[in-house]
C-alpha cells in the first residue's frame, strides 16, 4: 500500500477519530435522510385516483426514498467535496511550509504515487464518513427503485469531481504557501472553476458546463426522481434535464458522457502536470511554456467546436439557445432594440463571453509561464553558464515575448475562423461585413497581451496584481459608483472609463461593431469616441510598459 | 563523498551563495559555521536537491544533484534546522512512514526502524506521539527517520541547536560512530564547541563566501590571530607593566586575582611568539611560576572573521 495513504490512515483513523467522525456522519445523515424520506413518503393521493373517492394522505416510501436521495447527494457531497477539499489544500500547504513536503520529495517515491497518496490519504476520515452513507444509499436505491446503471453513472463523475477537486486543492497547496489562505483559495477555486464558469455553458459555451456533476444528475438521475403518480417534471426539473442532451460539436453531436469524462479527464491532465513539476522541485513554475501552450489550443479547440453551430448556423445551446426561440417582440427588450435584434444581442453575449474567457486563460498563462524578475536573472545567469548566446524561447526562464504573441495568435485565429464562418453563413445576420470586426478586437487582445506580458516580467506579485485590480477592476468600480450617482448624465463618462479595462472594453468594442445594434441605437451613446479612448489607452499602456521593462531588462 | 564546486545561489539580486567550493571525504565530518544569512542553509538545501543553484555543480557519490537528482537523493539524509514532525503520528510510525517510503518491507523494515530508535534513544518513547515530544526530542525523531534508510552521506542544519547537554554528548557519539562507519557527515551548526570537539573539517562562511576552510588544525594554526596569555607570579612584580608595554606582541594586561599574582595578557602571535614572550619576561627579572597560553578555539576564530571586513579576510 502506498506509504502516504497509511500515513494517512494512522493520523486520522485512530478508534477515538473512528468513534467521533464515524458517530458525527451517522448521526447527522440519519437525521437528514430520515427527515426528508418521511417528509417525501407522506403523498396526497388526488380525489379521482382515490378509492374513497375523495382526497387522501397516503404513505408511499419510493417517493420518501426519492426525494431523500436528493439530500444523501448533498451530504456526501459535502464530505468529499468540501471538507475534503479544504483538508487537501490546508494540509499540503501547511506541510509546505513547514518543511515537511521537502521530506516527501527526497523520498525516492515517484511523483505519480505521492500525488495519489496525498489525493487519497489526507482526506482518509472524509472518505470514512462517505462510506458510512452507503446504507442509506443503498436503502435509497432499492427502496426508491433508482436504475442501477444510472446510479453507477452518477457515482462514477461523482468520484472523478472529487479526485479533480481534491487534485485542484492539492496544487493550490503547493503554490500557495499559508495554509489557512490554501484552504479558502482551494474552495473558492472550485466554486469558481467547477461551478460559476459551468454557468458559462448557458451561454452557448456548452463544453463548460460538462465540468461538474450536475449535468449528470440532472440528465441521469432527476427523471427517475419523481414522485409516483406524477407524470411530468416540473418547469424547472423539465429545462434542467433538456441541457442533458448529445452536445453540439462542430458539425456532430456528441455524446455527454464522453464530454464529462472528456472535459475533467482534459482538467486533471493539467493539474496532473503542474503537480508533478511541483513535486519536482518546489521553484519551477506551474506549468512549461509548451504544456501552457498545448493547454490554450486545447481551450481553442473547445471554444471552436462548441461555438461551431452558433457561427454557422445561429444555433445555441442552453439559456441562450432558449432566448433565441422567443418571439422578439415579447422580450423585455428596450424599443430601440426589438423586432429582431435577438440574434445580434447573442452575438454580443458570445463573442464577448469567448474574448472574457480568453482573457482569463491569458492572465493565468502570463501569470504562470512568464518570468518574474527572479526567474528573468536565473535564466541569465544560466545562459552565461552554459555559454549560449541566448536562452531557449520555450525554457521556463526564456522572456515571454514570443509565447505572449503565439497565444494571441491562436485566439485570433479561432476569431477570425468564427467570424468568417458567420459571414460566409446564410444563417446568420447580425455580423458585420467588414474587416474591422476581426482586426479591432484582435489588435486589443494583442496590446492587452503585450502590457500584461510586461507587468508581469518587470514586477514581482503585488506590482503585477496591482496592475491588474487597478486597470482592470477600478475603472469597473468607479463606473459603478458613477452609475448610482446619476446613470444617464454620466454614461458617457462611464463608457470613457470602461474602455480602459480589457474587461468591459471588448463588449463595448463589440456593441459598437454590431451592425444591427448600432444603426438603432446610436442615438442612445456615442460610442466612437470611447473605442477611440480604449484603444488609444491600449497603445499607450504598451508602449510605456514595453519600455519600462526594456529599461529595467537593460540594468 | 560530496563535492561542492563553483556554487553560486540567488534569490533574485540578492546573492545568498558566491562560488562555494568544497569536498568532504567519506568518513569525515565537515562543520559549516558562519552567523545568521551567510549561506550555510542554502548550501545543505542545495546539496539536498531542494534548492536549484544559479551556477556550479554539486556531487554526491560521484552522482550529480543537478543532473540526477532522484538517484543523489536515495544516498542522502537531511535534517532541516527547524524540526517539522507528523504530530499526529507516533514515534515509531513517523519512523515507520519513512523506511516504507525509501522502499523497505517487511522484517528488514522493522529491524531498521528498530535500530534508528535505539541509537536515537528514543525506543522508550517510541509509542509517545510526536506531538507530545519536547524540541529536543523532536530533534531525535527527526534524527532517527534520517538515518532510516541507511543513507552514505548526511546532511545535518544545527542538529544540536535544542539537545540538552547530555543529548549533545550522546548526539556526538553517534555523529563520531558513524563517521566511522564510512558515512559522510556534513553539519552547520552555531554550536562551535560542537563544531569544534565533532568536526575533522571546517568551513567559515560569510555573506555567503567561503572564507576559510579545511582541517581544524590548519585552519587554527595558520591563523595568525590572537590568544589569551596567563601569567602566575610566585611573588609581585610593581614593573610588570611596563616590562609588557614594552614587548609589542602582548597588549591589554589584566590583573585577575586580588593578590596581584594571576594576570591575563593578549597575545598577538602564535606558540613561536608565546616562547619569546616568556624569554622576554623571565630576562627581564619578572617572577614567573606559570606561563601558559590558551589554544585558540574556533569561537576566537569565528569572533575574529566575523569582526574583520570581507575584503580583508585571507580567503582559503
Amino acid at each position: 500500500m502506498n506509504p502516504l495513504i497509511v500515513r494517512g490512515i494512522r493520523e486520522r483513523l485512530r478508534f477515538k477519530n473512528l468513534l467521533s467522525s464515524g458517530l458525527f456522519s451517522l448521526i447527522l445523515c440519519s437525521t437528514l435522510y430520515l427527515a426528508a424520506f418521511l417528509d417525501g413518503m407522506q403523498t396526497i393521493l388526488p380525489a379521482e385516483v382515490s378509492p374513497s373517492g375523495e382526497k387522501e394522505l397516503i404513505s408511499i416510501p419510493m417517493n420518501g426514498a426519492r426525494e431523500a436521495f436528493t439530500v444523501l447527494l448533498i451530504l456526501q457531497g459535502f464530505y468529499l467535496m468540501f471538507l475534503g477539499t479544504g483538508r487537501v489544500a490546508s494540509v499540503t500547504a501547511e506541510e509546505k511550509e513547514t518543511g515537511l513536503l521537502d521530506y516527501q520529495r527526497m523520498t525516492p517515491m515517484s511523483p505519480p504515487s505521492k500525488i495519489l497518496g496525498y489525493l487519497f490519504g489526507l482526506p482518509a476520515r472524509e472518505y470514512f464518513m462517505f462510506f458510512l452513507t452507503l446504507p442509506f444509499l443503498l436503502h435509497c436505491a432499492v427502496v426508491g427503485e433508482i436504475p442501477l446503471l444510472n446510479l453507477l453513472h452518477l457515482y462514477a463523475v461523482f468520484f472523478s469531481s472529487v479526485i479533480l477537486y481534491h487534485l485542484t486543492a492539492h496544487v493550490i497547496g503547493m503554490v500557495v504557501s499559508k495554509p489557512r489562505a490554501a484552504s479558502w483559495v482551494a474552495r473558492i477555486s472550485v466554486l469558481g472553476l467547477y461551478i460559476f464558469l459551468p454557468v458559462l455553458g448557458q451561454a452557448g459555451i456548452s463544453f463548460l458546463s460538462f465540468l461538474t456533476i450536475i449535468p449528470t444528475y440532472f440528465g441521469k438521475i432527476l427523471p427517475h426522481l419523481l414522485a409516483e403518480g406524477t407524470e411530468k417534471l416540473g418547469r424547472f426539473e423539465g429545462q434542467a434535464v433538456a441541457f442533458w442532451q448529445e452536445v453540439p460539436f462542430f458539425t456532430t453531436t456528441v455524446s455527454p458522457i464522453t464530454f464529462t469524462f472528456g472535459m475533467q479527464g482534459l482538467l486533471l491532465l493539467t493539474l496532473f502536470c503542474t503537480a508533478y513539476r511541483k513535486w519536482r522541485l518546489d521553484s519551477l513554475p506551474a506549468l512549461s511554456k509548451p504544456t501552457a501552450i498545448g493547454l490554450f489550443l486545447i481551450l481553442q479547440f473547445l471554444l471552436l467546436g462548441s461555438l461551431w453551430p452558433f457561427f454557422s448556423l445561429g444555433e445555441a445551446s442552453g439559456l441562450l439557445g432558449q432566448a433565441l426561440q422567443l418571439d422578439p417582440a415579447k422580450t423585455v427588450l428596450p424599443n430601440q432594440l426589438k423586432h429582431g435584434t435577438h440574434p445580434a444581442i447573442a452575438m454580443i453575449v458570445v463573442q464577448s463571453t469567448f474574448f472574457l474567457l480568453n482573457l482569463a486563460a491569458l492572465l493565468v498563462l502570463i501569470n504562470v509561464c512568464c518570468p518574474n524578475p527572479h526567474l528573468r536573472l536565473r535564466g541569465v545567469q544560466r545562459k552565461e553558464r552554459l555559454g549560449i548566446s541566448q536562452i531557449p524561447f520555450l525554457a521556463d526562464e526564456a522572456p515571454g515575448g514570443t509565447f505572449v504573441v503565439l497565444l494571441s495568435c491562436i485566439c485570433i485565429s479561432v476569431f477570425a475562423c468564427l467570424h468568417y464562418l458567420s459571414v460566409s453563413s446564410e444563417q446568420v445576420t447580425a455580423v458585420s461585413h467588414s474587416i474591422n470586426a476581426v482586426f479591432l478586437p484582435g489588435i486589443v487582445f494583442f496590446f492587452s497581451a503585450l502590457s500584461l506580458r510586461a507587468a508581469r516580467e518587470q514586477w514581482f506579485n503585488i506590482g503585477f496584481w496591482g496592475y491588474v485590480g487597478g486597470l482592470w477592476v477600478t475603472p469597473m468600480l468607479a463606473c459603478l459608483v458613477l452609475a448610482v450617482d446619476d446613470f444617464l448624465g454620466n454614461s458617457q463618462l462611464m463608457l470613457h472609463l470602461a474602455s480602459l479595462s480589457p474587461i468591459t472594453f471588448f463588449p463595448q468594442l463589440i456593441v459598437h461593431l454590431s451592425p444591427d445594434l448600432m444603426s438603432e441605437g446610436s442615438q442612445l451613446i456615442n460610442l466612437s469616441s470611447t473605442i477611440q479612448t480604449g484603444i488609444i489607452a491600449s497603445i499607450l499602456l504598451v508602449i510605456v510598459l514595453t519600455f519600462t521593462l526594456f529599461r529595467s531588462n537593460r540594468t | 563523498m560530496i563535492e561542492v564546486r563553483d556554487l553560486k545561489i540567488h534569490y533574485g539580486d540578492l546573492v545568498a551563495v558566491d562560488q562555494v567550493s568544497f569536498s568532504v571525504s567519506p568518513g569525515s565530518i565537515f562543520g559549516l559555521i558562519g552567523p545568521n544569512g551567510a549561506g550555510k542553509t542554502s548550501v545543505l538545501k542545495a546539496i539536498a536537491s531542494l534548492l536549484e543553484p544559479t551556477y556550479g555543480d554539486i556531487l554526491v557519490n560521484g552522482k550529480s544533484v543537478l543532473h540526477q537528482p532522484e538517484k543523489a537523493r536515495c544516498l542522502l539524509g537531511y535534517m532541516p534546522d527547524f524540526p517539522p514532525v507528523y504530530e499526529d503520528l507516533k514515534v515509531w510510525e513517523f519512523c515507520d512512514y519513512f523506511a516504507h517510503a525509501y522502499g523497505l518491507r517487511g522484517e528488514d523494515k522493522r529491524s531498521r526502524v528498530l535500530e534508528c530508535l535505539l541509537t536515537t534513544s528514543l525506543n522508550e518513547h517510541k509509542h509517545q506521539f510526536c506531538k507530545t515530544l519536547s524540541r529536543g526530542m523532536k530533534q531525535r525523531a527527526l534524527l532517527a527517520k534520517t538515518l532510516v534508510h541507511d543513507p552514505s552521506v548526511l546532511l545535518l542544519d544545527e542538529p544540536a541547536a535544542n539537545l540538552d547537554p547530555k543529548s549533545r554528548i550522546e548526539l556526538r557519539n553517534i555523529l563520531k560512530k558513524l563517521a566511522d562507519s564510512g558515512k559522510t557527515i556534513l553539519i552547520s551548526s552555531h554550536v562551535l564547541s560542537e563544531i569544534e570537539d565533532t568536526c575533522d573539517s571546517i568551513g567559515f562562511m560569510q555573506s555567503g563566501k567561503m572564507v576559510k576552510s579545511g582541517t581544524l588544525e590548519e585552519v587554527l594554526r595558520n591563523n595568525p590571530g590572537t590568544s589569551v596569555v596567563r601569567i602566575h607570579l610566585s611573588s609581585p612584580a610593581p614593573k610588570l607593566p611596563d616590562v609588557v608595554s614594552q614587548i609589542p606582541a602582548l597588549s591589554g594586561l589584566e590583573l585577575i586575582s586580588e593578590d596581584r599574582l594571576r594576570f591575563e595578557v593578549t597575545l598577538k602571535g602564535n606558540q613561536t611568539e608565546a616562547s619569546q614572550v616568556l624569554a622576554q619576561l623571565v630576562s627581564s627579572g619578572i617572577p614567573v611560576s606559570e606561563f601558559s597560553c590558551q589554544k585558540q578555539k574556533v569561537e576566537d576564530l569565528f569572533l575574529q572573521l566575523e569582526s574583520q571586513p570581507l575584503n580583508k579576510q585571507t580567503f582559503a
